[in-house]
């Protein structure tokens, strides 16, 4: 709490919630009415969900995302401080996302409106009541007659219902929509199978993936959290088996990254590949679905050669991809991502579609009838609304959770049609590019602060309810559609609930039939079920999609054009831009931070003496944007790629003017119902200028030191551990001590022993460990996410990134292996923390003492004894430790921001080390648990912060001196290893080497 | 032999441990280096004074934002001010190895030059001390490293090098303070009987009473045998548990059992560079140029060639350990030195140290004052570029994701500027206060007078 005190501008009612001090008095928290409340008065009768000191938990939903997922908010003293996700969630079970994590820093934003605000005749904003502005929007409306527009972003659910049904009542349109909406897969759907909808992917199930620009583990596909847990079952090594995944795509995204294979093909002419694999099944496999044999015909036209020249992927690798595609089953083949939204894109999942068909995966790992949720309905309805904007069609537009301004292309000029409608409204949280156009801002309340509901897909419908008190005093614009309703009467005199509390209970209720039902619902996060799922054959126009022709790109043609990829990226969308923890978290990929680059190809670059950080300014014909080059191995030498998300002009204090957005090169015109992000070509100019890039990679290889190890499948199945394997491999004989050296060690290791019969240490400790499985492990960054909000880590801004000194106690390492001589690429991923050695070099180094061993295994660091002369920090081979430089604990967390620090965690101050403590309130919590209820700590009593958000599951936490725990049994697994274990620190992360297939060339 | 001596009779060799004044003219000179500054001097004090203001306005910003003003770029968590803290650690180890181990050796050469070295020390040290403070996060919490008595029972870890570096350098300053002032008991005295006005009440406090009574000298010449011996293991101690600092950790690039003796060897080189850099305009200055004279250079010089000789052995060792331990980090820290980013530091340092110093096996150029006074500024760049360079070999230790390289800034230069004139102002003076020749040992090596021919 120490660095929780109240801050100019924030008003006393907030800081009260906050005020747990010493159990001495604490504020009363009067439910969840926006009303004042200006008393100071102790719990006399303590409130019966708040108890100073104590978490209170609550079941809600993660809106960052069309996918809706079930979480469990953890509040202190009022307010929300942690996000976790929901166990009993059947799309997340219980994992969460680093954009899940985030929307914390979406609450408490400093950028936050903090009222509604009406635009002044001098253009400025000024703050108005809700009564003036409910008055105002009721006159506006009145005056509309049926002219009215809506962009809606927010997920379907009971809100969207009522949007849609109260804009229908006054005769308006509402167009739904989300940037990153699979699009071009519920167009194949409709194509090939005659159904419209998203269907539901269960890659847990697959044994064999092909991924055709499908970025399913980048944080921007369908759903990205079930994506990743079902990869991590189907790809991790467990029984002797794992599922091969291979990816197709002109760059190496995360999901590159995570194949066992990953291969460039030409851009656009994925589709090709597909149709030459469903070829050779058809040709070469029996029992394809019987409609599936009269494609034959058709198809034998796309042979592997062919798809040879469309793509530059040799026809022998297709074959043998497709052979081995059709001898596993059930396989499953995706794509529908950016990386291929070009306008092919819908030609490309109508031929993944047929692929998976003929293969018979549709109805296993391909599932029809939940009609996943993707968020809307297709940038094509959006631009029909936005161009029908002029000539006194629309007189009124209300755009909420959308950010049309800065998320459709500058050449679909959105200001400019948007500036034709007389009165614009805006129920953005934030001053973002959009509500900055509008006329009045009503900003809604966060999700964490209202009552809501969303649907993933059928039969998974979740609830949202307020965990808190508002940040800043507001009306849940579900509350400002029926107040309207109210005023305006007539047709919408039908939204007659008091609330949108009860005019949502009201929607529940119908569907779970009792007030118990309702209760258990809220209780547990929602309803969960299974939809039925829907009987699929091919439709009649299924055989059209067996055609490829390259599709068309725009810009120049000729040597020096390049294909432009946007690629998302932390920031997804740009949604994310305003969150530090974000813009800070290094892109899994390409470990930048803070600002926008272009990748450009190793052999591109030398050709054109391009090096890191040079300035390149790439010219397309709809725009320009200048950013530093990263010299990438990973990307198609005629591919350039720029991360979305960047480049905001009005959106907060961090993200506006951090970066270029890479939208301004694209064309605003539709493919289908799509925009084609991957649709142009653009010119690469060099311009002799220098930014340094903030990165957090030093060195991309690991120079043979065996840091992120891996064994081939095979190695894997006869339990060699990764030493044998790379004797077997022979890299040397990899004898790092002699036979003398290791009788010294052991020598060594029993003088240690012996030093834990005395004093505290003598007693019966349990020993804190943590397995990493890196055969799950993607490298998303989730656990990384997890642990900032977990520990208050300080945000440190990119002038100190470029100093090295972010303070992330939790940091992915990625190494690149071959990409050299025609080597293949590939990506090597680790989670590096404090690996809380036994033998630990930066403890006898500390003259104070600050860094010690505790009894249970711990390496303790007390922040308070710590002057700071950093040797421990030297002196770690891991450098996992953090020196706090520049007071960064008091930039970080400008107020409310504040509001989000776990009381549990000492916020740290400058000069002090920090690093990852094991979640050491966590296991003191769970320890002081077990202690009331007169029992001994259980396995999985404790849960680290990483561990518990993990996506891929690959993290495993306990005690190690308990054979039966997990933990125990898993580290005892022959993968098992400790990086730089010749160092003899007896580390007790234990790492699990990666299994690879190995692809015999 | 003492027969042939005079200062004006130069013909045929003279023994030139024999300074060629009589006792009267001996002090008189030193004591006129007492007298009225120059304009130039105060210009030089002015300067140095400015130096130290520009360190103690960086140490102020440190104070008030934190280290973070210094390039400090992780995994380098030590850098420029470590570096310069081992320098003057080292700067000081000549003073002591003339002052305190020549003297129980009996090596007459010594006298003309040890005060001066022995003043150097106490500075330099002074100037190191300051360090462990400077670089520290918690600057207001440095005394948590010192053993005091406390309600709670925290004692420092007697196991960190780094506490050993306090002992080490607060005796080696105890020690070596104690050293100079009871060597400069008599000179004040003397200097005591020659000047007036507030002078006088000074030099009279600092003389102790000295009258030179055969009483006071007997218990003076076997206090200062005794500290002699008690400064003598200092020299070989302080630098090694300096050293320690770097080898007891694990670093590959630190981690070496050759540091003690490596760097002991590196210090008095370091040192006596410095000498040079002072003795060689200070005896111009003070025209001291026949007392302090080439042969007394040609020594030093030779010292500088041995110690060099040892820094050349022991850079090869290093890398040829590095080569011969067949361990994949320790090769990598020693091709980075001399081929990563930081190779023209690991050049510099080479050529400094190893390479010029081996100049020095001619005599012609022992006894050009120009040649060795060129030769010592790089000295001393060499060997600050050596810790430079060490202490960066945190930038590519273990797992090559967390390699970085560091540039230092404004913060670091200012301290690096703010140390020299922290020291230079000490120096300065001190050279004007006190005698920086030390009268009573010259004399005692002039023959008596009645030896003398021609005498008056």
């Amino acid at each position: 709490m120490s660095d929780s005190t109240p801050r100019e501008g924030l008003d006393r009612r907030r800081f009260l919630q906050v005020l747990g001090v010493t159990g001495a008095g604490a504020a009363v928290v009067s439910g969840c009415s926006t009303q004042k409340v200006e008393k100071l008065i102790p719990y006399l009768v303590q409130s019966e969900d708040q108890v100073p000191g104590l978490s209170t938990w609550y079941a809600s939903t993660c809106t960052e995302c069309s996918a809706g997922c079930g979480l469990h908010v953890r509040t202190r003293e009022g307010r929300a401080i942690k996000l976790e996700g929901n166990p009993e969630h059947p799309v997340n079970a219980g994992k969460l996302c680093a954009h899940g994590q985030s929307a914390l820093q979406g609450l408490y934003n400093p950028d936050r409106l903090t009222g509604p605000k009406a635009r002044q005749a001098d253009g400025s904003f000024k703050d108005i009541t809700w009564d003036d502005a409910l008055a105002l929007l009721v006159q506006k409306l009145q005056g509309a007659g049926g002219k009215l527009a809506v962009i809606n972003g927010a997920n379907r659910g009971t809100f969207s219902d009522l949007l849609a049904a109260w804009t229908a009542a006054q005769g308006g349109k509402v167009v739904a929509y989300q940037p990153f909406s699979a699009e071009p897969i519920r167009q194949a759907s409709q194509q090939v199978f005659g159904l419209n909808e998203v269907p539901v992917f269960d890659f847990a199930k697959a044994k064999y993936i092909v991924s055709f620009g499908a970025d399913f583990l980048d944080g921007a596909w369908v759903s990205p959290v079930e994506a990743q847990l079902g990869f991590a079952e189907a790809h991790g090594f467990r029984n002797g088996e794992m599922a091969k995944h291979v990816s197709f795509s002109p760059r190496m995204g995360l999901t590159g990254m995570n194949a066992d294979e990953w291969l460039a093909p030409r851009p656009g002419s994925e589709a090709a590949i597909v149709l030459a694999m469903a070829n050779v099944l058809l040709a070469e496999r029996s029992g394809n679905p019987a409609d599936a044999n009269a494609l034959r015909g058709a198809l034998a036209a796309h042979t592997p050669e062919k798809a040879q020249e469309a793509s530059g992927i040799n026809a022998e690798v297709i074959k043998r991809v497709a052979r081995e595609f059709a001898s596993a089953s059930p396989s499953l083949a995706v794509a529908g991502g950016i990386p291929a939204q070009h306008r092919g894109a819908a030609e490309l999942c109508a031929a993944v579609h047929l692929l998976n068909y003929i293969a018979g995966n549709v109805g296993t790992t391909v599932r029809y009838g939940a009609d996943q949720d993707a968020g809307g309905d297709g940038y094509a309805a959006l631009l029909a609304l936005v161009d029908g904007f002029g000539g006194g069609a629309t007189s009124v537009a209300i755009v909420h959770e959308a950010n049309p301004a800065y998320a459709m292309p500058k050449k679909a000029d959105f200001a400019g049609k948007f500036a034709k409608v007389p009165f614009k409204v805006s129920t953005s949280l934030y001053l973002d590019e959009t509500a900055a156009l509008c006329d009045l801002l009503l900003p809604n309340l966060h999700a964490l602060e209202r009552w809501d509901d969303a649907r993933s897909r059928k039969g998974v419908s979740n609830l949202l309810q307020p965990v808190m008190e508002p940040v800043f005093p507001g009306m849940a614009t579900g509350d400002l559609l029926l107040k309207t309703a109210q005023k305006l009467g007539g047709p919408l005199a039908q939204f007659s609930a008091p609330s949108y509390e009860a005019h949502l209970k009201a929607q529940w209720l119908k569907a779970v039939g009792s007030e118990d039902a309702w209760r258990a619902a809220l209780a547990k996060g929602g309803v969960y079920g299974e939809a039925p799922a829907a009987p699929v054959k091919l439709a009649a126009g299924a055989a059209s999609a067996v055609a490829f022709s390259a599709p068309a790109f725009d810009g120049p043609e000729g040597e020096d054009a390049f294909w432009l990829m946007p690629s998302p990226s932390v920031l997804g969308d740009g949604r994310f831009a305003n969150r530090p923890w974000m813009l800070e978290l290094p892109d899994p990929v390409t470990r930048i931070t803070w600002h926008a680059w272009v990748e450009i190809h190793p052999d591109t670059a030398k050709e054109m003496n391009v090096r890191e950080g040079e300035i390149l300014r790439l010219e397309s014909p709809h725009g320009t944007i200048e950013a530093p080059a990263y010299v990438f191995p990973g990307i198609h030498p005629r591919v350039v790629s720029v991360p979305m998300g960047f480049g905001h002009t009005s959106y907060g204090r961090f993200a506006t003017g951090s970066g270029v957005n890479v939208l301004d090169l694209v064309d605003g015109a539709a493919a289908g119902s799509f925009l084609p992000y991957f649709g142009t070509r653009v010119k690469v100019i060099k311009t002799m200028n220098w930014k340094k890039v903030a990165k957090t990679e030093g060195t991309t290889r690991q120079l043979g030191r065996g840091i992120v190890n891996w064994l081939t499948l095979d190695q894997a199945k006869r339990g060699l551990t990764p030493l044998e394997a790379l004797a077997e491999e022979g890299h040397g004989e990899h004898e790092v001590n002699t036979e003398r050296e290791v009788e010294a060690i052991k020598g060594f290791d029993e003088a240690q022993r012996e030093k834990r019969k005395y004093g505290a240490y003598a007693n019966e400790n349990p020993m804190w460990g943590m397995v990493i499985d890196l055969g799950r492990c993607t490298g998303c960054s989730a656990c990384v996410t997890a642990c900032y909000a977990e520990n208050n880590i300080p945000f440190v801004g990119e002038s100190e990134v470029l100093r090295g000194r972010e303070m992330s106690w939790m940091r992915i390492e990625r190494y690149w292996e071959g990409g050299e001589e025609g080597e293949p690429l590939q990506a090597r991923v680790l989670p590096m923390l404090c690996q809380h050695c036994d033998n630990a070099p930066c403890e006898p180094v500390c003259p104070v003492y600050a860094a010690y061993h505790t009894p249970d295994g711990l390496n303790g660091q007390v922040y308070n004894r710590c002057v700071g002369t950093r040797y421990c920090g030297n002196n770690c081979p891991y450098k996992v430790r953090y020196f706090n430089w520049l007071a960064y604990n008091q930039k970080a967390f400008p107020a409310p921001l504040n509001l989000q620090l776990n009381p549990d965690v000492t916020v740290r101050a400058r000069g002090v080390m920090e690093k990852c403590t094991f979640c050491v309130q966590r296991i003191r919590g769970a320890q002081h648990q077990a202690r009331l209820e007169d029992r001994k700590l259980r396995d999985g009593d404790v849960v680290t912060a990483c561990a518990q958000a993990c996506p891929s599951g690959a993290i495993t936490f306990g005690d190690m001196t308990d054979p039966e725990a997990q933990v125990t049994k898993a580290g005892a697994d022959s993968r098992g290893y400790h990086v730089l274990d010749l160092l003899n620190v007896r580390p007790a992360v234990t790492y699990l080497a990666k299994v690879v297939h190995r692809t015999e060339a | 032999m003492a027969t042939t001596l005079d200062a004006h009779a130069a013909h045929g060799a003279h023994d030139p441990t024999v300074p060629t004044q009589t006792h009267h003219e001996v002090t008189r000179d030193v004591v006129n280096t007492l007298g009225t500054a120059d304009k130039g001097y105060f210009l030089l004090l002015a300067g140095a004074v400015g130096l130290f203001l520009v360190g103690a306005f960086t140490f102020v910003m440190l104070l008030k934002d934190g280290l973070g003003l210094a390039g400090y770029t992780p995994p380098v968590f030590w850098s420029v001010y470590i570096t310069t803290f081992v320098f003057w650690v080292g700067i000081g180890h000549a003073g002591t190895l003339i002052s305190a181990i020549l003297f129980l050796f009996r090596s007459p050469w010594r006298t003309a030059v040890y005060r001066a070295t022995e003043a150097m020390t106490v500075f330099a040290v002074m100037t190191a001390g300051l360090f462990p403070i400077i670089h520290i996060g918690r600057q207001w919490f440095f005394y948590w490293l010192l053993p005091y008595p406390n309600q709670r029972w925290l004692w420092p870890n007697f196991k960190s090098p780094l506490v050993w570096d306090v002992f080490a350098i607060s005796t080696y300053l105890t020690v070596s303070t104690t050293f100079l002032c009871v060597g400069l008991v008599p000179d004040i005295a003397a200097a005591r009987d020659m000047v007036t006005g507030w002078r006088k009440k000074v030099y009279g406090f600092f003389s102790l009473g000295w009258k030179g009574t055969h009483h006071q000298w007997r218990h003076y010449s076997r206090a200062y045998l005794y500290l002699a011996a008690l400064a003598t293991p200092l020299v070989l101690s302080v630098h090694s548990v300096v050293s320690w600092d770097f080898a007891m950790s694990i670093i590959p690039g630190w981690h070496g059992t050759i540091f003690a003796p490596y760097f002991v060897a590196g210090a008095i080189y370091s040192g006596v560079g410095m000498v040079f850099t002072i003795l060689i305009p200070l005896r111009k200055a003070f025209k001291l140029e026949h007392m302090i004279t080439e042969y007394h250079f040609d020594n030093l010089a030779k010292l500088t060639l041995l110690t060099g000789c040892i820094l050349f052995y022991a850079y090869g060792m290093e890398y040829f350990i590095g080569w011969y331990s067949n361990n994949t980090f320790e090769q990598a820290a020693f091709w980075n030195r001399l081929f990563g980013p930081m190779w023209w530091g690991g050049w510099t340092m080479v050529i400094c140290n190893a390479f010029l110093s081996q100049l020095l096996w001619f005599r012609k150029i022992r006894t050009n004052l120009t040649a060795l006074f060129v030769i010592s500024i790089f000295i001393n760049i060499g060997m600050w570029f050596e810790r430079y360079v060490i202490i960066n070999s945190l930038t590519s230790d273990f797992l090559p994701y967390a390699w970085s390289q560091m540039t230092p800034t404004w913060a670091d230069w200012g301290i690096l500027a703010g140390s020299f004139g922290w020291f230079s102002m000490w120096f300065l003076l001190f050279a004007r206060t006190f005698p920086v020749v030390a009268i009573q040992e010259i004399k005692e090596q002039i023959p008596m007078p009645r030896l003398r021919k021609g005498g008056h």
